[in-house]
């Protein structure tokens, strides 16, 4: 109930996508919620407010760095920055997610014993 | 420290992410209107997609929390909050709850102290009494020298055995004479029970054995008393009953359940040459690793041994084992727990009408709760926000009941009955605390479940709509408010009949005659040393003595000593043989109270003669043996024939050699043991005849007795001229002797009374409170009934149909409850049936009408209902 996106997404989901999409640039909220929403072809169901706990989740695992900047429509905003815990996180984390996905991939493929 | 840094930091961390969604919604409305949207539509846009954005604050804010915690401080802020604004709701709660919870504390610490705290002895838990028991009679009786001599002897299964008896004892020698309770205890009397003394030592092994010197243990109080807890009081000398003896040791406080005992000497074994006389009781410890059945089997192989060797005075014989801790506290233990049990219902009760008056609050809440719902919050939080006030209900009642326990304690052990064993013990401590908490937290988990469940089920759109102004209440929620009331009935009728039941049981139990006339009666003892009155005839003499000096003094009618008292101070009873009915079978044997009286004993107690005579100064110790026998006694023995010439003796075939009495007259009956026995037989001696050194005065005054002090203090003035090493003890008037013989059931009558009152408060402050808010909620009902035409009457039947509708359900279930749960009286109560059919119609019709008038003050509002008002107010 607190977790919203846990009803569409399973646990740690959205907290992957946003390491993945971090560690190619530093990003503010807004332009990460575009970006997860852009390259998922909004596949994904994702209010773009349930960014922002998950966001302060990564920030008190310290697995993310946030400082305030200037972004490039000239906004006071905040930028968040994949630290080298994260990117161990995210490697470790995908990984998981692999070796999940291959798993429920063998049980629904037809004709699987 | 990274968490206290966090605690800090938290304020800047809950802004910064207030301006970053703030930055965020704004980006979006830009790019949006730059897309060719209007600024409007634009907002609406960006909010759809963000989300709920106070929800996804509290989400992100929650991250940094201790989410349990915070909320349930957060829950106690805001409960605080709400019981301060509704001053007159939380007074109703706390004080309902105080009262439940206060008497629960208080009875619970007398619970604690008497029945649960362990005895102050080394593993009380294997420690055992033992008596004799005769299978035929079902008697229980002491154990005399050789019995306990045989057992000892024996035994197997204990590791330690020892054996007192009660005995009184004169101090004289230095200070003024006093006479106290002490015991007499063979010499391991002390190790089984595993105590220690504070000062000194205790008895040797051996001690008991014939040529001891007599020793004594003091009490603790006895030490602190007459010798100001002086160190150097070992080895000291005393007096007792004429006999030197040396202190050797002093107990600890509350060493014995009973406070009356203050010293221990040792008891002398010799050999003994007969079964008797009957005085001991037996105390031992099992042996490691036995049980109480083994030793109950050995014991009933010894008693088959003695019976054997014994025919004529051990037959039917056994031994009686009891656990220590059950021969102290077994007695009261029925009646603590029936009040236990009555305080439990009380707060139940009170909890049923907390739970009532939050139902009521609910309602008016709902539009509260609905609103908070809609904002984001889960039922879950909002359940236990409801828990959490009422938990803070419990704990403010809680402690206010702990301030009602402690003065409850205090006026329990004022008015206590000074007999309850281990009355010293009982204290709110640390176990009372723990009780009165969880019963606190409990009583407030169990009324804030009702309307917690109850705010689940509620439709949030209904309730805003209709905005906390719903014109019929949830039916769900009536029909909750209408059981707790319907079960708070039930309950307080079962504690009312239980009360019920005592009253009519204490009533018959004073009403029980004693026989005598207590007014205008004042008794004392007296107890002369047995070293300078070894002979009978210096007994006799000297109580002959002190009557004429009594008889003569301002203010007396008649003087008489005896050796047994009325209601309860029977010294003495014996086995008699009645002549020409002896011989039929062994167990023709009568058992008497016997007592050895003066002759104005009879005029003095105001005993009526029945027939014959009383005793008179001829029947001297020289002159023929006579007696004078109860009305029981001789309907018993001669129910058709003139009682007056015929003739008894004590004792049985074993004790052939006593004399034959002639029985001269016949008097009233008197109990002596105790106002509830059965009726008994009474075998009266002139005490010329059978000399007695303890004696009981009593003294009866021409006119009022409204100085008992100044005449005692004249009493005891004449005993000091004759001998002044005599001490006087226990001066009371007739009529308190009468008054504390009835001490354990007046206290537990009036206790439960007084729960039961409470009960009955609160349940019809439970039903008021229900049919009063039923009639606020109705206004609207009632004002359109009244404009198509009901009359007043119509309406107030309405009212008070629904309220005694509830009662009848309430006293059908109530009186159910009752019939199965007052057995568990009928050890208490005296002349009365537990299932008494008077008290079962008498109390369910009080209730009924108690009931009805708080049905009534309601339903007369409902009659006052203007209808234009309550209809313009839709």
């Amino acid at each position: 109930m607190k977790n919203r996106e846990q009803r569409d997404l399973f646990p740690g989901a959205l907290e992957m996508m946003i390491l993945r999409t971090l560690k190619r640039q530093p990003l503010h909220g807004y332009a990460l919620a575009q970006h997860i929403k852009r390259t998922s072809n909004d596949l994904l169901q994702i209010e773009e407010g349930s960014l922002y706990p998950a966001l302060q989740r990564l920030l008190k695992e310290e697995l993310v760095k946030a400082e305030w900047g200037i972004s490039s429509t000239n906004r006071r905003v905040r930028i968040y920055k994949l630290n080298a815990a994260g990117a161990k996180h995210l490697e470790h984390e995908v990984s998981r997610f692999e070796r999940m996905l291959e798993g429920i991939t063998r049980v629904l493929a037809p004709g699987g014993s | 420290m990274n968490w206290i840094k966090q605690l800090f930091s938290r304020r800047r961390l809950y802004g910064d992410l207030s301006d970053e969604i703030q930055g965020h919604l704004d980006e979006k409305i830009e790019e949006l209107v730059a897309a060719g949207m209007s600024k409007a539509e634009a907002a609406g846009a960006a909010r759809r997609e963000f989300g709920n954005v106070t929800l996804v604050e509290e989400d992100s804010r929650e991250v940094w929390r201790w989410p349990s915690i915070e909320d349930f401080l957060m829950d106690v802020h805001y409960g605080l909050r709400t019981l301060r604004k509704n001053p007159g709701f939380t007074a109703a709660a706390v004080i309902a709850l105080a009262l439940g919870i206060g008497a629960n504390t208080a009875i619970f610490s007398v619970v604690n102290g008497v029945l649960l705290r362990p005895l102050p002895y080394r593993d009380p838990s294997r420690l055992v009494v033992v008596s004799l028991f005769n299978q035929k009679t079902q008697e229980t009786f002491p154990l005399c020298d050789a019995d306990f001599l045989d057992w000892r002897a024996q035994n197997q299964v204990f590791s330690d055995i020892a054996a007192f008896g009660g005995n009184g004892f004169n101090i004289t020698g230095s200070g003024s004479p006093e006479q106290v309770r002490g015991g007499v205890v063979t010499a391991e009397f002390f190790s089984t029970l595993g105590v220690m003394p504070v000062l000194g030592r205790t008895f040797l092994p051996g001690e008991d054995r014939p040529g001891s010197p007599p020793m004594a243990v003091l009490s603790y109080n006895l030490w602190q008393n007459r010798y100001g807890s002086g160190p150097g009081v070992i080895g000291q000398g005393l007096v007792l009953n004429g006999l030197s003896t040396t202190i050797i040791g002093v107990m600890p406080p509350r060493f014995l359940p009973s406070p009356e005992t203050q010293l221990w000497t040792n008891l002398v074994i010799k050999p003994p040459t007969f079964r008797g006389p009957y005085y001991l009781t037996g105390e031992a410890r099992l042996k490691p690793g036995a049980t109480i059945e083994q030793a109950r089997s050995e014991l009933a192989a010894i008693a088959h041994r003695i019976e054997q060797q014994n025919p004529v005075t051990n037959s039917n014989m056994s031994f009686r084992l009891t656990p220590l801790e059950e021969a102290i506290v077994g007695d009261v233990r029925p009646a603590l727990l029936v009040l236990l049990g009555a305080v439990a219902f009380v707060l139940l009760i009170a909890s049923a009408n907390v739970a009532n008056l939050l139902l009521a609050r609910a309602s008016v809440r709902e539009r509260e709760m609905a609103i908070r719902a809609a904002l984001g919050a889960s039922r879950a939080r909002l359940m236990g926000q409801l828990l959490t006030e009422s938990i803070l209900l419990a704990a403010i009642g809680g402690l206010l009941g702990l301030l009602f326990a402690r003065w409850g304690v205090k006026l329990l052990l004022e008015l206590g009955p000074s007999n309850l064993p281990r009355l010293e013990e009982i204290a709110i401590n640390g176990r009372v605390l723990a009780f009165t908490f969880l019963i606190s937290l409990a009583s407030g988990i169990l009324f804030g479940l009702v309307p917690a469940f109850q705010s689940r089920r509620s439709d949030l759109n209904r309730s805003l709509k209709e905005g906390g102004r719903s014109a019929a209440e949830g039916q769900g929620r009536s029909r909750v408010r209408s059981a707790l009331v319907v079960a708070e009935i039930a309950l307080s009728l079962v504690l009312l009949v239980g009360g019920g039941l005592m009253l009519k049981s204490f009533l018959r139990l004073q009403a029980v005659s004693p026989g005598v006339n207590p007014n205008n009666a004042l008794t004392m003892q007296i107890t002369l040393p047995q070293r300078q009155y070894h002979d009978d005839s210096q007994v006799i003499s000297f109580y002959q003595h002190l009557l004429e000096k009594v008889q003569i003094l301002p203010g007396v009618e008649s003087a008489g000593v005896g050796i047994s008292l009325p209601p309860n101070l029977l010294e003495v009873t014996d086995y008699f043989t009645v002549e020409g009915q002896a011989a039929v079978s062994e167990r023709m044997l009568g058992l008497a109270d016997l007592v050895f009286a003066s002759p104005d004993y009879f005029r003095a107690l105001g005993v009526p003669l029945v027939k014959g005579r009383y005793f008179t100064v001829a029947d001297r110790a020289d002159s023929a043996k006579v007696a004078i026998v109860n009305l029981t006694l001789a309907h018993h023995y001669w129910p058709n024939e003139n009682p007056i010439g015929k003739r008894l003796r004590t004792g049985g075939p074993e004790r052939p050699n006593n004399p034959w009495l002639e029985v001269v007259g016949v008097v009233g009956d008197i109990k002596y043991s105790g106002l509830d026995a059965a009726p008994e037989m009474v075998l009266y001696e002139p005490y010329p005849q059978a000399a007695w050194s303890s004696m009981y005065l009593v003294v009866r005054t021409s006119s009022k007795l409204d100085k008992p002090a100044m005449l005692g203090s004249a009493v005891q003035n004449a005993v000091w001229s004759l001998d002044k090493d005599v001490p006087v003890a226990h001066i009371r008037t007739m009529e308190e002797l009468l008054s504390e013989s009835v001490e354990q059931p007046r206290f537990r009558t009036v206790l439960l009374e007084i729960f039961a009152l409470i009960a009955l408060c609160l349940a019809t402050v439970g039903i008021y409170a229900v049919l009063a808010y039923s009639v606020s909620q109705r206004r609207h009902e009632i004002g359109i009934r009244m404009a198509l035409g009901a009359k007043r009457s119509d309406v107030l039947w309405l009212v008070v149909g629904q309220g005694m509708l509830l009662t009848l359900i309430g006293v059908a279930l109530g009186v159910t409850g009752a019939f199965m749960l007052t057995r568990f009286l009928s050890t208490l109560l005296y002349g009365v049936r537990p299932t008494d059919p008077a008290t079962f119609v008498v109390v369910p019709g009080l209730l009924a009408c108690v009931a009805l008038v708080a049905c009534y003050i309601p339903a007369r509002r409902a009659t006052r209902v203007d209808p234009m008002v309550a209809l313009h107010h839709e």
